[in-house]
């Protein structure tokens, strides 16, 4: 069993090369790896390695979506065995553009990456209101919320997000993101937010540094 | 000096009065000024802006097709355009529609629907003729300098596939995207020189093109030059042939683009998205002697209504820029609603009071 097929099969994700992914995978199981090994040690540290990258401007979205497609392509691939094996994701994040913002480009990136990162991501999509962040929470009891915001009239919303829970009584259980254009980390301060990141890939590092702490 | 007088000259870096000043607004805005602007509906002449914009082209790929509306709640449209792409839209705001999704997702159907449809003919019915002989007109008599305005290559290819789509066809099919430049680019410098030829010159070419977003561009520089750069090339060949400058607007971070941006042809880069992570002032400290900008002022401190706000924001940047008299002040992106009229008229007539010469 060499470590050389973990090794390609990180390289394969950085270069999106999603049949070779697939090919890997395939060898990678007939050698006796775990799905657990062949995800972690070669999908995820892929991803990671190309989340680096990408915050220092080395690759670009095309690179990016083109690794997601890849990364995606092996995780389906080894859904079966890691259900088998018992392996978990890192944690849950529930994600969305807040309410009367309809920007989903930045958002998608940061649940790519969280992806990447061994995250499950519950979706919600576009223009969110509070109370379906508020259900989804109640629903899916995720680690944390992340919030996308890419106006300055939207980014009020963020703030409407964190009252409703607040109000519903489940701020103590999560952890809220903010993100977008006009985000800083004054205006998280402000609205009570956890943590604000000002790209896709340093959302992801958050994340894990906001579950593992 | 009229706003005529001062922008072309400000573009060919002769001396000038003072900074040009140019401003856009969201739709709402106007609505919740309308108090304000007693009545008055045009922005550019209420606030005697320098700049008169026209955008007469529509290069959607079925201009029979309209856009169809499948699916509404109490505040959005979901629609189908002549695209074939389904998009959401807000009913009551401004703003970029959700890409719901796109019929032309790679080469296939751009070669079997979009290509043959643009490649039609009947050009003609995608020029606005009748408007821009009246803008041109209004702009004249106003005094205020007129563009020809209009989306360049890649945002015609983001309305076409989406951004996911395009960019990972980038990575996937380079060739189907240059052969997409191809098409658009060659549409673009056709459908003006016919606009052109019956309704006469503008004073300069305005070309939108979105390629960044916050702390990045949306590809590489080298993707860029290998892509993008020959169109927005043969773009603003065309222009300069015509002795026309060219404005490239870009919202997001695009200054590592900028280089490539000055090899296809630029004279002027607006909008320089202060929230994006661009920096009015080292831009003009590495590329001030090779571009013009229009823009760069933090819309969000216009946007505080806070006079020591702006003030600041003004201050910082006016005595600067100014120095290289190749600036014309605009927000970093639009004016809202929530900024008081009042409050912008103090900006405008803070950043005119700084910016004389």
């Amino acid at each position: 069993m060499s470590t050389e097929i973990l090794a390609n099969l990180s390289l394969a994700v950085q270069k999106g090369r999603a049949k070779d992914v697939e090919a890997l995978i395939a060898q990678g199981l007939a050698e006796d790896f775990t799905a657990q090994q062949l995800l972690e040690d070669g999908l995820l540290t892929g991803m990671n390695l190309l989340g680096v990258r990408f915050k220092n401007n080395e690759v670009f979205v095309p690179e990016v979506l083109i690794a997601a497609r890849a990364l995606n392509k092996g995780t389906l691939l080894l859904k079966t065995q890691l259900v088998e094996e018992g392996v978990k994701p890192i944690g849950t994040v529930v994600i969305g553009t807040v309410q009367g913002d309809l920007h989903d480009i930045g958002k998608n990136l940061v649940r790519m990456m969280l992806e990447g990162s061994g995250f499950q991501v519950i979706d919600l999509g576009v223009d969110v209101a509070p109370e379906t962040f508020v259900e989804a929470v109640r629903e899916h009891k995720p680690q944390i919320v992340a919030l996308s915001a890419l106006l300055t009239t939207t980014m009020g919303s963020q703030r409407g997000v964190i009252e409703a829970l607040e109000g519903a009584g489940l701020r103590g259980t999560v952890k809220v993101m903010i993100g977008g254009a006009p985000i800083t980390e004054a205006y998280a301060n402000e609205i009570g937010a956890d943590a604000y990141t000002a790209d896709a890939a340093s959302a992801a590092q958050m994340a894990k540094s906001l579950v593992a702490a | 000096m009229t706003g005529k007088e001062r922008i072309a000259r400000i573009l060919r870096r002769e001396p000038v009065d003072r900074i040009g000043i140019h401003e856009h607004f969201w739709g709402d805005t106007a609505k919740g000024w309308k108090d304000y602007l007693n009545g008055e509906g045009n922005l550019e002449r209420f606030w005697d802006l320098d700049v008169c914009e026209c955008w007469p082209l529509n290069l959607v790929a079925d201009l029979d097709a309209g856009s169809v509306i499948v699916a509404e709640d109490e505040n959005t449209a979901t629609y189908y355009d002549g695209n074939r792409a389904t998009l959401r839209k807000h009913k009551f705001k401004d703003g970029t529609p959700e890409h719901v999704d796109f019929f032309v997702k790679d080469r296939e159907n751009w070669e079997a629907w979009a290509k043959p449809l643009l490649l039609a003919g009947a050009l003609d019915r995608r020029i606005n003729y009748a408007a821009y002989e009246q803008s041109r007109q209004i702009a004249n008599e106003d005094g205020r300098y007129f563009v020809l305005s209009g989306v360049n290559v890649f945002e015609l290819m983001t309305y076409l596939c989406g951004h996911e789509n395009l960019l990972a066809g980038m990575a996937l099919d380079p060739e189907w995207v240059a052969d997409m430049v191809d098409v658009y680019s060659r549409m673009i410098v056709e459908a003006q020189t016919r606009l052109i030829e019956k309704s006469g010159l503008p004073d300069g070419i305005w070309f939108y093109d979105d390629l960044g977003y916050k702390e990045h561009p949306f590809l590489s520089p080298g993707m860029y030059d290998e892509l993008v750069l020959p169109g927005h090339k043969r773009t603003m060949d065309f222009a300069h042939a015509l002795g026309l400058p060219v404005i490239l607007h870009s919202c997001g971070f695009v200054e590592p683009l900028v280089p490539g941006f000055i090899e296809a042809g630029v004279d002027c880069l607006q909008v320089i998205e202060i929230k994006a992570g661009m920096d009015l002032l080292k831009l003009q400290r590495l590329y001030g002697d090779k571009l013009c900008f229009m823009g760069g002022i933090d819309a969000r401190v216009i946007c505080s209504n806070d006079k020591a706000l702006i003030d600041a924001e003004l201050e910082a940047k006016i005595p600067v820029m100014k120095q290289g008299g190749n600036f014309i002040i605009h927000s970093d992106h639009s004016v809202p609603p929530t900024v008081k009229p009042e409050i912008f008229r103090y900006y405008l007539e803070r950043a005119a009071a700084l910016g004389k010469y």
